[in-house]
């Protein structure tokens, strides 16, 4: 439990020092996969970016100023090309924790960020892969430069997220680029439907809870195989299954459409029937199957001052 | 009144010498006054003259003949030795056909001797491994369509009511099964029933268990196991394991089959005694192995339980025929599950991984775990003593098959009864997990997407039930859930041990424990002020499982390296000792461990590791049997013959002895000689007179005794005609000419010693000038115990 709890403090520190805590609500209408290609493209490339030439910290320099990146000179430490990916990684970033925070509960992760999960992928490997202009790679720089590691460490933690919720299952990989999603898949889509279904009916017969339990029976049990049958093809994402889980927890425990136990007689008759046959068994063959007998065998040995009954004498 | 000698027993051959070799008994009510009538008078027809010592005390025997013409019966209790059981003829006899053999083999026949050892230990790795892994894929396939359709069967009847059909067909469906099982068993090898370790205990402690290690057993016990676990009876297929492991070491050291009569002519040097049993303790340990994937606890158990006779190399070999057993399981259970090469599941019976972090334990626990071996030494002999009780009964009143049939049938059906409704009125409902942890998730009256927790404990085989106790989530059972569970399934267990199908008691034992030690990890938890993480459920679960288990078994060093090495943890090997220690001492105070108790309960005439103490006083004087039968070194056929078939004793072995000539005294022991041998001498008509008139005759050879081991045919198959009983046989060659001895005064213990250490089966007891006065077999020495008031003498008795 401990390392995902840091993890966690850190997603939320960097989200506050970067953007401060905005008001983010779906982001899909407003990151389309075109659009984010074309940001990418555009971003100024800075041709005569220089390679750090060595990792040393120069704790001299920091005295003078509190801005320990301008200390270095030259821009030694990181070509502006990486800089500007950093920024565009933290903007996504923020994107796509400000989406997910209020799509916790009800779980929602899946169908709410998948394009800002995509977005935040793609950047990604942009830094960890894609030669920059002037074959700059900020694979170095950005990623493995220092212990911390934090973009490293900040992409993993939202990846380990995303892999736990097992989005994947329910949103369309877009085929033309890598990391993006193209939107939920038919399966998700019709389990949805099915689920308002369900929903709208609870909601029409809200006061009347047995009426309920009657009408709704079809379209909830219909929702409940389709559910099982989903689960058997391995096409559940945690949205899917905290929403049924959600309407499971409303039919039986809020409207109380479990199944009632109420053959407690004959099951108990049956039972007492069961118990009660060993018994006679028992009995009969005690009363009525003749006892084994033993026949003892006496054998010979010498007689002597120390017989048996002397062994009886002693310990008797 | 010379004839009863010694109560060895020639019975081996019950089963197939038929109505005209033992249908009439050897003892029984109405032939036995008619032979003790003859007795004195009647001397003449079996009066042979040769008997060493006539005449002590012949004055007792008419009044002691007219006790001993009223045969007497009593009911069947544990203070009895049965006449069925004989020892192995472990000592090696030097006669002097072994010494040239021994003449004739060159080095490199020795060296390939020994080469052919190990590849013998090879194969019953294998093929143990080999019936282990088929077990486990029966049993879970079987169980699997089982649970499946009373599953399905349960969800219909929930929704539309009429559970009560449900539950009569899940005990159908019970009762179908073990029926099979039982009557596989009950009609056709009444030795395969149980856990068959008290049987591999016994014939490593030098017993000759009837028909213990035949092919037929092995097929049976194989069965039955299936059929029992699939039956959903209380019980596990490890022990039953052991046993298919031993009879697995005796037939492929053979190298052939009797009952197939298929004879491959490989390994004929092993075909004694000696040798086949030094191959059964690889065997039992190769099944350990499998069961429990606990090599090395393979190792220990056979040196616990055999540990006179061992050596070194033998132990070797012993640990190479465990390691390729677990390996052959693990690699073909690999690739039943679809992951050909991957060789992590070392057992039948899996633990699982106890990961160390979560469940470390601390100096402060220790004394805990004492508490809990305490508690698991009380419950074990409650159970012990409740199924001894039960064992008596069934003994005494449920002995025919048919009986024990329906015996089996209604324990299953009431097993399945009481799981179903222990299901039903739960009310212990918990979360599905998100793995699917649960192999048959029971909803039953549970809210949706929750199970019954119930069911996971009896909706399920006992392995896998002790498996999510071990390692479910804190939470997964409420502590009302356990206390039912581990109070019916303890009733329950003990119920079944002991009926006539093939199951062992190792699963259930693990299984009772588990539940009460997780439930007392969940009360720990529940006092203790701050919720810390020393009370993990699961960990208590594997203490109170090791507890329980020793408080049944009362094994110790096996059982400590089994357990460890089955949770694959050596950091507990200190709680799990300690445990098992208080186990055993608690328990050992009340009544002794099951096995033994079973032993016990069998009449076999087992020695145990030293002579009861308080025995110094008692000579061989007084434990030997006298008079004792025996041959001149040149003998009449006719004698011979005469008393191979008396029936009435069924002696085994014959001190060999020669006369003076000319003088009137005792004649002095020159040898001994076994019914075997003389058997073989008289098929192949070895007569003095023969031998001279048939010069080409083919010399005997110790090839001719190996071709008739291990089933001797019985003297009446033998046909000697009236000429030849006049013949006479020179037994100078095939006897053993330095049979051990031992003085009248030498005491019980010493004599004890001598015959456990050194394997013996007969114990010539001479006097001074070497003549012979008794003869000390293994059932003079185990009818002394020590009781609750000092010595007590066990009865002998037909059974």
């Amino acid at each position: 439990m401990a390392p995902r709890n840091v993890n966690l403090f850190l997603v939320a520190l960097v989200v506050g020092l970067l953007n401060g805590w905005a008001s983010a609500s779906s982001d899909t209408a407003n990151l389309t996969a075109p659009e984010l290609v074309g940001e990418m493209t555009q971003i100024p490339v800075s041709s005569h970016a220089v390679v750090a030439e060595s990792p040393v910290f120069k704790p001299a320099e920091s005295f003078f100023s509190l801005n320990l990146l301008a200390a270095f000179p030259d821009d030694l430490e990181i070509s502006e090309y990486c800089t500007q990916l950093l920024h565009l990684f933290g903007q996504r970033y923020v994107t796509y924790v400000n989406c997910m925070v209020p799509s916790a509960r009800p779980v929602k992760v899946c169908q709410n960020c998948f394009a800002s999960y995509g977005s935040l992928g793609a950047i990604y490997h942009n830094i960890s892969n894609e030669m920059g202009p002037g074959n700059v790679s900020c694979k170095d720089s950005l990623l493995r430069k220092d212990r911390l590691m934090l973009v490293f460490l900040l992409y993993s933690n939202l990846k380990e997220i995303w892999e736990i919720s097992v989005c994947d299952r329910c949103v369309i990989k877009d085929k033309t680029q890598d990391y993006l999603y193209k939107g939920l898949t038919t399966d998700t889509l019709y389990f949805m439907e099915a689920l308002n279904q369900s929903l709208t009916c609870f909601e029409k017969f809200l006061g009347n809870h047995s009426e309920l339990c009657k009408q709704c029976k079809i379209t909830y049990r219909d929702l409940n195989e389709l559910y099982g049958r989903m689960d058997k093809n391995g096409t559940l994402c945690i949205d899917i299954e905290d929403a049924m889980n959600v309407t499971r927890g409303l039919w039986s425990k809020k409207f109380n459409c479990s199944f009632p136990r109420e053959e407690t007689v004959p099951v108990i008759a049956v039972s007492c029937f069961m118990l009660f046959l060993p018994i006679i068994f028992y009995l009969s063959s005690f009363l009525h199957s003749e006892q084994k007998k033993r026949k003892l065998i006496h054998p010979k040995r010498a007689k002597s001052k120390t017989s048996l009954m002397n062994i009886q004498d002693k310990f008797s | 009144m010379a004839n009863i000698t010694k109560k060895v027993s020639w019975s081996s051959r019950t089963d197939e010498s038929g109505a005209t070799g033992e249908g009439t008994p050897l003892l029984n009510g109405s032939e036995q006054p008619q032979y003790s009538r003859q007795l004195p008078g009647g001397g003449s027809l079996f009066h042979i003259g040769r008997l060493s010592t006539v005449d002590l005390e012949e004055e007792m025997t008419s009044d002691e003949d007219s006790l001993r013409g009223r045969p007497k019966e009593i009911p069947h209790n544990e203070k009895l030795l049965s006449l069925k059981y004989e020892s192995l003829d472990y000592d090696n006899s030097e006669n002097q056909l072994f010494l040239e053999e021994e003449r004739r083999m060159s080095f490199i026949g020795f060296r390939c001797l020994e080469i052919s050892r190990w590849v013998v230990c090879g194969l019953i790795g294998f093929l143990t491994g080999l019936i282990a892994c088929f077990i486990d894929i029966a049993v879970e396939e079987l169980a699997g369509v089982k649970y499946q359709v009373v599953k399905q069967n349960i969800e219909k009847f929930t929704e539309v009511g009429g559970l009560s059909i449900s539950l009569i067909l899940w005990a159908v469906l019970n009762s179908a099964f073990v029926m099979v099982g039982a009557i596989l068993v009950a009609f056709f090898e009444p030795i395969a029933a149980g856990s068959g370790i008290p049987q591999i205990k016994c014939y490593l402690n030098g017993v000759k268990v009837p028909r213990v290690v035949r092919l037929k057993t092995l097929l049976v016990k194989v069965f039955g196991v299936i059929c029992s676990v699939a039956g959903g009876l209380a019980v596990g297929k490890e022990g039953p394991m052991i046993h298919s492991g031993a009879v697995v070491a005796a037939g492929v050291s053979q190298g052939r089959s009797t009952s197939l009569k298929r004879d491959f002519k490989i390994f004929e040097y092993f075909r004694r005694d000696t040798e086949k049993r030094d191959f059964v303790s690889a065997g039992a340990a190769a099944g350990v192995s499998a069961a429990f994937g606990a090599p090395v606890g393979g190792v220990l158990f056979s040196l616990e339980e055999g540990a006179s006779f061992w050596n070194q190399m033998l132990t070797w070999r012993i640990f190479f025929a465990s390691m390729i057993s677990t390996f052959t399981l693990n690699f073909f259970l690999s690739i039943y599950h679809e992951k050909p090469g991957d060789l992590s599941s070392p057992g039948l019976i899996n633990f699982g991984r106890f990961e160390s972090d979560s469940v470390a334990y601390n100096l402060y626990e220790i004394p805990i775990f004492i508490v809990m071996g305490a508690i698991g030494g009380l419950l074990g002999a409650l159970f012990n003593v409740l199924n001894y009780w039960l064992t008596i009964f069934r003994i005494r009143y449920v002995h025919r098959p048919c009986l024990q049939v329906m015996e089996a049938m209604l324990v299953a059906a009431v097993t399945a009864t009481v799981s179903f409704a222990m299901i039903y009125f739960s009310n212990d409902c918990q979360p599905l997990g998100p793995d699917h942890s649960e192999e048959y998730p029971l909803q039953l009256f549970c809210a949706d997407g929750e199970y019954n927790s119930m069911a996971t404990a009896f909706f399920n085989t006992p392995e896998r039930s002790v498996r999510s106790l071990f390692h479910n989530q804190p939470g997964t059972y409420n502590p009302l859930t356990l206390g039912m569970f581990t109070l019916t399934y303890f009733f329950l267990a003990c119920w079944t041990y002991g009926l006539t199908v093939s199951a062992g008691v190792f699963i259930p034992s693990l299984l009772i424990g588990a539940a009460w030690g997780r439930l007392f990890g969940i009360l720990l938890a529940a006092i203790s002020p701050s919720d810390s993480i020393w009370a993990d459920p699961g960990k208590y679960a594997l203490i109170g499982a090791a507890s329980q288990l020793g408080g049944i078994v009362r094994m110790t060093l096996s059982l400590t390296v089994i357990m460890v090495e089955a949770t694959g943890n050596v950091t507990y090997g200190l709680p799990i000792m300690l445990v098992l220690m208080t186990a055993k001492i608690v328990g050992d105070y009340f009544v002794e461990g099951i096995y033994d108790l079973h032993i016990k309960l069998q009449s076999v005439p087992f020695l145990h590791w030293e002579a009861p103490a308080t025995s110094h006083w008692l000579t061989a004087r007084e434990v030997m049997s006298s008079p004792v039968t025996c041959f001149n070194r040149l003998e009449k056929v006719g004698t011979i013959v005469d008393v191979l078939s008396n029936t009435s004793t069924n002696h085994n072995g014959f001190p060999v002895v020669v006369h003076m000539t000319g003088s009137d005294e005792p004649a002095k022991l020159c040898g001994l000689i076994l019914r075997s041998q003389l058997i073989v001498l008289l098929k192949h008509k070895v007569f003095v007179e023969l031998a001279r008139s048939r010069l080409t005759h083919r010399k005997l050879q110790l090839k001719d005794f190996r071709d008739a081991y291990p089933r001797f045919p019985p003297i009446q198959s033998i046909h000697v005609s009236q000429d030849e009983r006049e013949c006479m046989m020179d037994l100078t060659e095939f006897m053993n000419p330095t049979p051990y001895t031992v003085p009248q005064e030498t005491s019980l213990p010493r004599v004890f010693k001598l015959f456990r250490a050194l394997g013996l089966r007969h114990l010539v007891v001479v006097d001074d000038e070497n003549r012979v006065v008794g003869l000390v077999t293994r059932k003079d020495l185990a009818r002394y115990t020590l009781g609750k008031h000092g010595l007590e003498e066990l009865q002998l008795a037909q059974t």
